[in-house]
Formats: structure tokens, C-alpha cells, sequence
């Protein structure tokens, strides 16, 4: 089918006001944040609830053409690049809360609706959606499932899949599935719901997200730690762990990192230390009380050079809002930023940051770390110029190198940004032949044409 | 042919640089703060899709189509989005530079043409024209003939654009740059001499506002010198593209208020002072690096050099009224200058501070986008007013002239009871006599 009668038939479905064609339009919307990816639809749909894209897909299922959804176009590995041009579905328009339900303690949410909107509307209620991922303000709910986005609160409350309750979706055949609920138990077949949290867009396309909301911690304290080397960051977190405190937030950022927050919101961070610990411990104000107190005699313990306590809920939202620019900071320094999520166990921790210098070294880059030291999830962060194609293969070695050691350590390649494209070699060597021959069956279950974000988590034909 | 020298389907001639479009990561931070992002949802009316607009024009992936030109306009230009921009891209600046693209590239019809550089070329940079141009306006109010027509429903006839602008018409006085005096004396102990820039709206449609902002300033202890050969500050000549004038403007200005020796160059046009500190980056090929630093560091909002100097607050009198404080893009953004006008407004004996939802959120004005995009425009504003309406103020205040067209205008038409008034109009009120 050509482009003309296509769009001619979606504009009678949706209406012309939800349907952009011009080269301008379907060229911003063929990327996401993940550096040096662009590709360009044939056309972009807005529906408006279920009903649409069900037409959609059915018009795309009938013609054969490929659909890929998005949603504000913040991810970080590419999923929602229209590799093979099609239909991009944008849930943009699907941005109504649709229920809090305070005798059930969920939210039921169209799929657009932005992170940060749902987090405020449920406070208005005094209820508490924990995931934060950076791009909350802007990023969309549908988004945050498909890539299991996870934040800064990870540690303690988990990340998206663990607050999703119940799904919508359409899948690639037009038909809709709904699977999960408000019951707090479900063991009825399948686990339908677990499978599509994280499918980068590859199985189904959610309309509609319940959520699960908890009660707000009654307390916070929020602290700042100082370390001359790395190890002794490395240890607190093992150390405060291992003391059974799970603080809410225990977040990294070395040197490089340091020094480009100051450089862009100037809170005085010192620009010599080697890394800082951000720790949030929350809760009811007793068990806060005695949990900050732990903190902060193992932060003394393990010979931090500094340690601040945040003096009031102004202060601490400076001193978080501080890690949540870490990598936009880092972007300021240099044309490309390439940003990956290699994670391990909590326990190699300091061995991993000792190889990402050890690697910077080798590979003669500048390299910024940051991330989420309590999830052991790090976001190595490789400052450089797409320009330079020496430098970019330097990058990519390096990359490549820590990777391997990751896996054999028992790390992940991907904690929280998903596979995408960007990592879709790395995937293989992950989880082997046999893992990705599963995982290409479950996709051929779904979508036996493969029209569904195609070229995403595994490349056509890799076995 | 393309030259040489140009950066893909851009011409050479006044043309962003491919580091300030390269310098976007995408992350997506500058849409929640998008006006027009709001308006549409359309990500090519985002700073992110405007700037990848851009790019794609470097790279010669894209001809600078009619599409890009519709986006260099519809760009409020109100800098929020480099507020929010964590690695330093400016895609206002961009669009401001596409604008300048959009002259260059495409032709204007004849009549277009030829009033656009009228009005640029001849009436802006020559005070007493301009002057004289407001005149018949001043004479259409003091006959009573406003009140006529605006009582006729006549103007509906005509474009919207006409009514609104009519609209907006403040109550005209004679333009202050012909009643200044060149000096006006420090009162109370002497703290220092400053040059004052009168913006072009202030003197013509605010002349009772920026006189209160003299008057402030001397009871303050500083000599105010108004040099009468001032020119417009170049700021409506770059936001139409015209980048040419703005240079031969920001010159001639430059050199007048160097020559002053001043403590600082004060502007109550959160316009203008963004534009004079610009003048930096705008001249750097025509001025050498030192004279252009030293202006740059001269170069202060009236609010913000109150401040550094401190208030003297001991002889001010009590202003027994609530207010809430719009912030200018200008000034918020452009300059990051928000704490000083609040800090101000505190200081005032009586005064109650209300802060109100959005306060920098645009209000709609941005130059001639309220004439030439007036629904959406509309939109922007009713967003603003209903966030002023919320705070239940007595009094709105700002400080640039733009939005206080805009604000005025809009809270007439909405029936909403708060006047605005510049923040130094209230400051002038607490100052005695």
C-alpha cells in the first residue's frame, strides 16, 4: 500500500487533527534520546483511546506494515525508532488519569499520561507512586512499562513492574487482551502482564495502566557523603546493607560527575573529592531517626571525608535534584553523550568502577559515572564527539570490554533502559543462543508477522 | 550554487552554528516547559524538534522549508526551555537565527517587504520618528474618539489583529526621552551614577512608568544620566531577523553609554536589558573584546541593580495592598533574574506577596506573537490569568512592558479587577515625593 491512500485511511479513522505526514513532522519523530539513532516513519498516528489504535493496527495488520509505538521519545536504547519506517503510534493523546481508587489503593491510567502527573495526582490524595525515572516530567506511563523504567527509589520500592497491577493492550492481530487487576493475588495462567512489562513495545500495544499506589513515607532524611577514592564509597554501600538498612535512594556520582553538576547548578559540591554518596533513608519518623543514625556512624566508619546531613526538605530537594541532572550535566561537556546502564551485584561495585578508570585509561576517553549504587546499576557515561570516528570506536571498545567483565561477574547488560537497538549484541551474549530462541518463540506467539517494532531486543534472523 | 562556507541548506550569512544544534542530546527536559509544545503537542513545535528542524537543515537532510520558517515564528522565544535545557542549547536563539534564515531565503511580497524595513529599518532606530509616529494616537485618546470606537464594536470589522492591538492601547502620555533631563541628581547620601536606557515601549506607551523608575532610582542615591541620542536596543529587529540593524543599534548604543562612566547601565525593559547583555555576542566582530566585556558587566535590570546595592527601605512608605509577580521571559530566562523582583516586592513596608502558580510560564505577548498568532496567543494568556485569578491579588505586577500590554489587556477583556502595574510603579509609589 502507498503512503496516500494509508494516511487517507487513518485520517478517516482518527480524523485528519491526529494524523501528521509532512517530512517535518515524521522527521522529529524519529528519534529517541539515545544518541546517533533516526529513522523516519511514513506516517504518525494520535489515537485518542483503545477503539483507535485497535483501528490502527488493524489497518497496518491488513497492509502489512510495520508499527512502533512512542511515547515522549526519552528513551535510552532506541526502542521506539521506527527502524523500518511505517506507522508510529504516539500515545500522547491517551493522557487521562481514569480512576484513583483509594478502597483499592490503584490508579488506572490511560496510556500517555506523564509520570510526573500521576505522581501529583496521587499525592493530592496522600497516596505515593514510587518510580521516578530522570525524565518523570515528560515521560509517559506506556513508556516507563515497556522499558520496566526504574529511578532513584529502585532499591526500596522497586521499579515499575513492581506497581503494575493490571494492563490493556492491543495486540499485533487487532484483538485487545486485558490481563491482571486490582485483586493483590492473581495466579490465574499465564502471567501475561509480567511478559509484556518490558517488551519494548515488541508484543502488544498498552492502552490503558492500573498501578498500585502505598501510603507516602512519613519521614525523610537525606545525606551527602564525601570520599577521597572510590573503594571507600563502595564499602558504605556494601556496609549500610549488610547493617539491614535499606535506604530509599543510595546514589553514586564520581569525579568527572561532580565536578559537571557544579559546573551547571554551582550547590558547592567539592570539586576534588572522588565520588559522593547521595543516601535517603525514609519511613515512619522513629525507624528514620534510627536508620539515619546508622548511616551516618558507617559513613564515619568507613572513613567518608565529609559528611552533610540536609538541613531542611528544601535543602535535600537540592541536593537530589543535583543527581537527577548528573547526566544532563555530563551532556554540556561534549556534542555526544553515550549513556549505558551496566549493572552487578551490589558486591562488585568497586570493583566495577576500578575497571571503568582502569578503561577510560586504556581507551583514552572521558568517562563519567554515575547511577544507582544501591541497585549496583551504574551509568558509565562516555563524553565524546559523533564527529570523531576514532574516538566513537574507542568508545565502543571500551564499552564492549567492561561489558564482558559485567556478564562475568553475574552483572546484567541493562538495568533499567532496556535492549532496543543499541543493545542488541550485548542481549545475545547475555542470555545465549538458547535464550534468545525462547524469546524469539514468545515474540512469534504474539506477533507471527513481525509487525510490531520490529528490529528491536534481537535482530531479525539472529539465532 | 551553495557557498562554500555555508553550513548545509543554511546560508552563510547569519547562520547557527552546527555545535550549538549538535550540542542537543534529546532528553526531552525543555518539552514540559514549551508553551507551544502545550498548545499543540506537536513535537516539532518543541525546542527539541525545532533544534533537530535545524539540524537536519545543516545537514542538508532537509531544504529550509516553509514548515521551519511556520516554526522560526511560532518560537515564543520565551527562553524557558533554556532554563530547562541542562546541556546549554538555546533553541530560542536558534529559532531567532531562522528568522534571519527566512529573509534571507524566501521573498516577502513587495508591500511586505517594503513596511517591514520601513518600520526596522526607518522608524525603530530613530527616536524622534517614532515619536512622532504615536502622536495621532495620542490625540485619537485625548478626543475621545477611543472611547467611541472601542464602544462601536467598529473595530470588529476589521482583522483581529487590529482590534487586539487597539485593544492594548494603554493611556498615552508624552513620550518621556523629550521631558527627561539628561541628569537627574542623587537624593540623600550619594551612592553612584547610572546611565539609564530607555526602552522604546517604556518611553512611548509607559513614559509615566519608567519616570517613577528615574525617580526610584535617584531617591535611591544615584545620579540617573538619560542620554538623549539613545537608540532602540536592536531587540524587535532580531526577533523579526533583522540582524543587520541590530548591530548597527547595539554599536551606536554601546559606544554613547561607554562614554558615560557609569557604575552600571540600568533598564527597566526586561526586553532590553536582555538584549544589551547580548550585545556581547552580537558585536564581537565589530568591537574589541574588552569594551565589549566591560559594557556586558554595566549592563543591569533595574531590579537586580537594586538589589546588588541593597535597598535603602528606611524612608519608604507602607503600600497596604496583596500582589502577585508575573516573571518576563526576558528576564526569568533570558537573564535568570527571578529572585531580585521578589525580594523587592518583600521589601516594601504593607505589601503582601502572593506567588503564583507558573509565574514564568510565558503570557502570551512574545513581541508580535499576540498580533500575529492571536488564538493561541489567547490560550497562553487565559492559562496565566487563571493562575493570577487563583492567588486573588489585588494588584499584578511584572517588569517589561510586553507583558504588561499583554497582561492589562487581557485581564479588561476577562473582567478580572486587578490593574497591572510595574514593579517600579510600586516601589515608586512607596518612594516620597
Amino acid at each position: 500500500m502507498t503512503t496516500k491512500p494509508l494516511i487517507d485511511q487513518l485520517c478517516r479513522q482518527l480524523g485528519k487533527n491526529n494524523v501528521l505526514w509532512l517530512p517535518e513532522d515524521l522527521l522529529v519523530l524519529g528519534y529517541d534520546s539515545t544518541p546517533g539513532l533516526h529513522a523516519t516513519p511514513d506516517v504518525v498516528v494520535y489515537p485518542t483511546d483503545s477503539e483507535q489504535v485497535k483501528a490502527v493496527v488493524k489497518i497496518a495488520c491488513d497492509h502489512n506494515i510495520p508499527i512502533t509505538p512512542r511515547g515522549s521519545g526519552t528513551g535510552l536504547s532506541g526502542g521506539s525508532i521506527p527502524i523500518n519506517g511505517g506507522i508510529v503510534i504516539c500515545t500522547n493523546k491517551m493522557n487521562k488519569i481514569l480512576e484513583i481508587d483509594e478502597e483499592n489503593l490503584t490508579a488506572t491510567c490511560q496510556a500517555g499520561v506523564v509520570t510526573l502527573d500521576l505522581f501529583n495526582a496521587v499525592a493530592e490524595k496522600g497516596l505515593f507512586y514510587p518510580p521516578d525515572p530522570g525524565s518523570q516530567k515528560i515521560s509517559t506511563l506506556a513508556g516507563n512499562v515497556m522499558e520496566d523504567a526504574g529511578g532513584l527509589r529502585g532499591l526500596k520500592y522497586g521499579v515499575t513492574r513492581d506497581y503494575v497491577m493490571a494492563l490493556k493492550c492491543v495486540l499485533p492481530d487487532g484483538s485487545l487482551l486485558a490481563t491482571g487487576g486490582k485483586s493483590v493475588k492473581d495466579v490465574a495462567g499465564y502471567a501475561f502482564k509480567d511478559l509484556l512489562i518490558g517488551s519494548e513495545g515488541t508484543l502488544g500495544i498498552i492502552t490503558e495502566i492500573t498501578v498500585k499506589l502505598i501510603p507516602p513515607p512519613q519521614d525523610k532524611r537525606t545525606f551527602l557523603a564525601y570520599f577521597d577514592d572510590i573503594r571507600s564509597a563502595g564499602k558504605a554501600v556494601s556496609q549500610i546493607i549488610a547493617a539491614k538498612i535499606i535506604p530509599s535512594t543510595m546514589e553514586i556520582m564520581d569525579k568527572a560527575t561532580i565536578n559537571c553538576v557544579e559546573d551547571y547548578v554551582k550547590i558547592g559540591l567539592p570539586r576534588q573529592m572522588a565520588a559522593l554518596l547521595l543516601i535517603e533513608v525514609d519511613g515512619h519518623p522513629a525507624v528514620v531517626a534510627e536508620e539515619a543514625e546508622g548511616v551516618e556512624r558507617i559513613l564515619m566508619q568507613v572513613g567518608a571525608a565529609d559528611v552533610l546531613m540536609a538541613k531542611n526538605p528544601e535543602h535535600a530537594a537540592e541536593l537530589t535534584a543535583a543527581r537527577r541532572t548528573a547526566l544532563s550535566a555530563l551532556a554540556r561537556v561534549s556534542p555526544t553523550t553515550l549513556l549505558e546502564d551496566a549493572t552487578v551485584p551490589r558486591s562488585m561495585l568497586a570493583d566495577t568502577f576500578a575497571l571503568i578508570e582502569l578503561l577510560t585509561e586504556k581507551y583514552q576517553l572521558k568517562v563519567g559515572t554515575f547511577g544507582h549504587a544501591g541497585d549496583g546499576n551504574l551509568h558509565p557515561t562516555v563524553l565524546c564527539d559523533e564527529r570523531d570516528e576514532d574516538e566513537m570506536q574507542r568508545a565502543h571498545a571500551f564499552y564492549d570490554e567492561l561489558y564482558e567483565q559485567v556478564l562475568a561477574w553475574g552483572g546484567t547488560v541493562s538495568g533499567e533502559h532496556g535492549i532496543g537497538i543499541a543493545k542488541k549484541d550485548y542481549l545475545a551474549r547475555q542470555i545465549g543462543p538458547a535464550g534468545v530462541a525462547v524469546m524469539k518463540r514468545i515474540k512469534q506467539a504474539f506477533d507471527p508477522a513481525g509487525l510490531l517494532n520490529p528490529g528491536k531486543i534481537f535482530a531479525d534472523g539472529q539465532e | 550554487m551553495a557557498d562554500p562556507k555555508s553550513l548545509g541548506n543554511f546560508t552563510a550569512q547569519d547562520a547557527p552554528t552546527y555545535e550549538s544544534l549538535l550540542q542537543c542530546m534529546r532528553c526531552g527536559f525543555c518539552l514540559p516547559t514549551c508553551p507551544t509544545f502545550a498548545l499543540t503537542g506537536r513535537e516539532r513545535s518543541s525546542p527539541r524538534g525545532r533544534v533537530a528542524l535545524a539540524r537536519a537543515v545543516a545537514e542538508a537532510k532537509l531544504p529550509f522549508t516553509e514548515a521551519i520558517k511556520e516554526e522560526a515564528f511560532f518560537c515564543l522565544d520565551c527562553r524557558a526551555c533554556s532554563t530547562a535545557c541542562p546541556s546549554g542549547v538555546n533553541p530560542g536563539e536558534v529559532m531567532e537565527i531562522c528568522r534571519s534564515q527566512v529573509h534571507q531565503q524566501q521573498s516577502l511580497p513587495k508591500w511586505q517587504e517594503s513596511f517591514r524595513n520601513f518600520i526596522l529599518q526607518k522608524m525603530l532606530p530613530d527616536p524622534g520618528r517614532l515619536e512622532s509616529s504615536m502622536l495621532p494616537a495620542r490625540i485619537y485618546q485625548k478626543l475621545g474618539i477611543q472611547w467611541l470606537v472601542r464602544n462601536s464594536r467598529i473595530l470588529k470589522l476589521g482583522p483581529r489583529w487590529f482590534e487586539k492591538a487597539e485593544g492594548m492601547l494603554p493611556e498615552l502620555h508624552t513620550p518621556l526621552r523629550q521631558r527627561i533631563p539628561e541628569l537627574n541628581l542623587a537624593k540623600g547620601e550619594k551612592r553612584g551614577r547610572v546611565g539609564f536606557f530607555l526602552g522604546c515601549v517604556m518611553t512611548l506607551m509607559y513614559a509615566e512608568v519608567s519616570r517613577q523608575t528615574v525617580r526610584v532610582l535617584s531617591h535611591q542615591g544615584f545620579d540617573v544620566i538619560t542620554p538623549k541620542l539613545q537608540k532602540c536596543c536592536g531587540a524587535p529587529h532580531l526577533t523579526e531577523g533583522d540582524r543587520e540593524t541590530t548591530r548597527q543599534l547595539a554599536a551606536h548604543n554601546l559606544d554613547l553609554f561607554l562614554e558615560l562612566d557609569v557604575d552600571a547601565i540600568v533598564t527597566d525593559c526586561a526586553g532590553c536589558s536582555a538584549a544589551l547583555k547580548e550585545y556581547e555576542e552580537i558585536l564581537h566582530e565589530r568591537r574589541e573584546i574588552d569594551k565589549l566585556a566591560k559594557f556586558r558587566s554595566l549592563v543591569k535590570d533595574v531590579s537586580e541593580f537594586l538589589v546588588e546595592w541593597g535597598l535603602r527601605t528606611e524612608q519608604l512608605q507602607p503600600v497596604n495592598r496583596s500582589v502577585t509577580y508575573h516573571d518576563p521571559c526576558h528576564l526569568c530566562h533570558a537573564q535568570g533574574i527571578s529572585k531580585q523582583p521578589r525580594e523587592l516586592l518583600k521589601a516594601i513596608p504593607g505589601v503582601e506577596f502572593r506567588e503564583m502558580n507558573e509565574s514564568s510560564w510565558c503570557c502570551g505577548s512574545a513581541a508580535t506573537f499576540s498580533l500575529k498568532f492571536t488564538a493561541e496567543s489567547q490560550n497562553i494568556l487565559d492559562r496565566k490569568l487563571n493562575n493570577v485569578q487563583n492567588t486573588g491579588a489585588d494588584i499584578l505586577i511584572t517588569a517589561n512592558p510586553g507583558c504588561h500590554l499583554q497582561l492589562a489587556w487581557g485581564l479588561r477583556e476577562a473582567g478580572m479587577p486587578q490593574p497591572v502595574m510595574h514593579l517600579m510603579e510600586l516601589l515608586g509609589q512607596a518612594t516620597p515625593e
